[in-house]
């Protein structure tokens, strides 16, 4: 397994400095291929803060974190010996703002930015960053231009190719379709299931999205106030009676079978994924 | 990064909380000059001693003001080093010859390194560091005697004792009097205090709103922009940079991921705040009300009136003498 948490905790102190939970008992395990997930949960459940732990920007409180064998703790000592920079290159976060990371002149300068911090040569930086440029849906062109004359969604883009030029072996996104317009989130959506698919790499998405959920995922997971509730398979998620107290709601399509059956009488023995087959069954129900 | 105080605000409920962040500005004000001018160490010692009754009158901790006083605490030591060491008027009060040769240097040596390894043990340092300081100069001068191979006087006067103590005091005193002020005004009311204050420089075509509006924005994104500057940080980290390790040259790349970002993000920031101003019709100098108005209490007239006859008091002194 490539990471695994051990009953941890993290406590930080606000502003006014009281402590503040946010994360309780977390006990998660992670493979390194085939799985696409995605965590849900309210805003404030400790999503983010639980991701950020998966390549070691932050450190429990309590408990332990596993990435690729290397064991992270809360240290006392001052300089832990742990390398952990090698932990980032392998598992790749992406985070919610693309404002945070762009800095450099370039667009193409910024992608090369994270594969040369990890030894990567300059011409192969430059390779990559041709390749992934293209693979997030934007032009070549693009590689010249400054990455703050960018709209919101392109931004959003080359922030993806920034850590896609890494090269991860699982990859992290917070929210990576926040912002983004209906066809710009879908090709991003297909963008990484096509990722996933190729190299049969883990991908982990934070998302508000149920229909993302419904049908991307192969795992989903919940969080509330900063108790990991739910892990398991989407289908199972819709099916719980738990949805509504955790500020969850159905995707579109099961709610419309859900519909469908209660006003006229249209069973479902499986919940279909795609709006055809719903047609299909309509059409198959409308002959009976 | 996380332990940044804000300001050194702490609630409390006493009559210097009550008072108006406006009569608490003037009284210091006129109390700083005062102590400036003030040239009597007779003089001194009673301001010291109002000092301490007002700290404890006020219910603040004396241990807290003391820890206001830490930063400059190097400062206070090299005043009180150069006084004691180059004033050379009044009585002889230490003579003695600093000798340096191969065992004063090997023992000042050994307590030198005696205070590094043990430093981080002891409670009080700056005590502790004191006491390695004497006991450095005391073996120096006391040691039995080889050849020396440099030797200096140390010779003290009482004129430089006495000016050292002096210029400490008056320092002190300074810090203290800001210290009851930063500690017992909210930030936001002392902004007030000062825009209320400088309402006179109108007529020289300064805007005292304007300046309490900059700074009260100011004091208000601190916490935000060591947010987002955290959260840079992490995103730059999960992009290979490692923050706490890299050669010179790794270093300026480093500082310039975090740097462009945070101005990036504060412009944008100031941006939003000045149309959501805009959107809510603000206009700077307009008349408006408040939602906290100042209240001018009897106290305050009697605070000012008291620190005002100080100060008259003082001059009328130092002029007469």
């Amino acid at each position: 397994m490539a990471i695994k948490f051990k009953r941890v905790n993290y406590i930080y102190q606000g502003m006014d400095g009281t402590p503040f939970r946010a994360l309780k008992d977390i006990n998660l395990t992670i493979e390194e291929k085939g799985e696409f997930i995605t965590l849900i949960g309210e805003t404030g459940s400790g999503k983010s803060t639980l991701v950020q732990h998966m390549n070691a920007l932050i450190k429990p409180t309590s408990g332990q974190v596993e990435i690729y064998g290397i064991k992270i703790e809360e240290t006392k000592k001052k300089s832990s010996k742990i390398k952990l920079n090698p932990l980032r290159q392998k598992i790749g976060l992406v985070f919610q703002f693309p404002d945070y990371q762009l800095f450099e002149e370039t667009v193409e300068r910024d992608i090369m930015f994270g594969p040369m911090n990890f030894g990567i040569s300059k011409e192969e930086a430059k390779k990559r960053a041709k390749e992934v440029i293209q693979l997030v849906g934007l032009e070549t062109g693009y590689l010249e231009r400054s990455p703050f004359n960018l709209s919101g969604g392109e931004k959003k883009r080359v922030s993806i190719a920034g850590i896609l030029a890494m090269e991860p072996d699982i990859l992290v996104l917070d929210e990576p379709t926040s912002g983004l317009d209906p066809k710009g989130r879908d090709e991003l959506l297909e963008l990484f299931l096509s990722i996933h698919n190729k190299l049969n790499n883990t991908v982990l998405i934070i998302t508000h999205d149920m229909n993302t959920v419904y049908q991307y995922a192969s795992r989903v997971l919940v969080m509330n106030d900063g108790n990991l509730v739910f892990d398991g398979k989407p289908i199972d998620l819709f099916a719980s009676p738990k949805l509504s107290s955790w500020n969850l709601d159905k995707p579109d399509l099961i709610d419309l079978c859900d519909k469908l059956s209660e006003r006229l009488n249209i069973t479902f023995e499986n919940y279909p994924k795609d709006l055809e087959k719903v047609v299909a069954r309509i059409k198959a129900g409308y002959h009976e | 990064m996380n332990n940044i105080i804000i300001g050194q605000y702490i609630p409390g409920t006493s009559y210097l909380y009550k008072l108006d962040p406006r009569s608490k500005i003037l009284s210091l004000v006129l109390l700083m000059v005062a102590t400036f001018v003030l040239d009597t160490m007779t003089g001194m010692l009673i301001f010291l001693g109002a000092m301490v009754i007002l700290l404890l009158s006020g219910k603040i901790s004396i241990t807290r003001v003391l820890n206001g006083l830490k930063p400059i605490f190097v400062l206070l030591m090299f005043t009180f080093t150069f006084q004691a060491l180059f004033v050379t008027t009044g009585t002889l009060y230490i003579d003695e010859i600093l000798h340096f040769n191969y065992y004063t240097i090997t023992a000042s040596l050994l307590v030198f390194l005696t205070w590094f390894f043990s430093k981080k043990y002891i409670k009080y340092s700056i005590l502790y560091f004191l006491l390695m300081i004497v006991s450095i100069i005391l073996v120096l001068i006391y040691l039995p005697q080889g050849t020396d191979f440099a030797s200096t006087p140390l010779q003290i006067y009482q004129g430089g004792v006495e000016g050292a103590l002096f210029i400490m005091m008056r320092l002190i005193i300074i810090v203290t009097l800001s210290t009851i002020l930063t500690l017992t005004t909210k930030p936001t009311d002392l902004t007030l205090g000062l825009e209320k204050l400088l309402k006179p420089l109108k007529i020289i075509k300064i805007s005292s709103e304007e300046i309490a509006l900059i700074i009260s924005i100011a004091l208000r994104y601190i916490p935000t922009l060591l947010d987002e500057a955290n959260k840079i940080m992490l995103a730059q980290a999960s992009r290979g940079v490692d923050f706490k390790e890299g050669k010179l040259k790794d270093k300026i790349v480093q500082i310039v991921s975090l740097l462009v970002p945070m101005f990036i993000i504060s412009f944008k920031r100031s941006d939003e705040l000045a149309n959501a101003m805009e959107a809510r019709n603000f206009v700077p100098g307009q008349r408006r009300t408040r939602l906290h108005v100042l209240l001018w209490h009897k106290l305050d007239s009697y605070t000012v009136l008291l620190s005002s006859l100080v100060f008259v008091f003082v001059i009328v002194i130092t002029v007469i003498r």
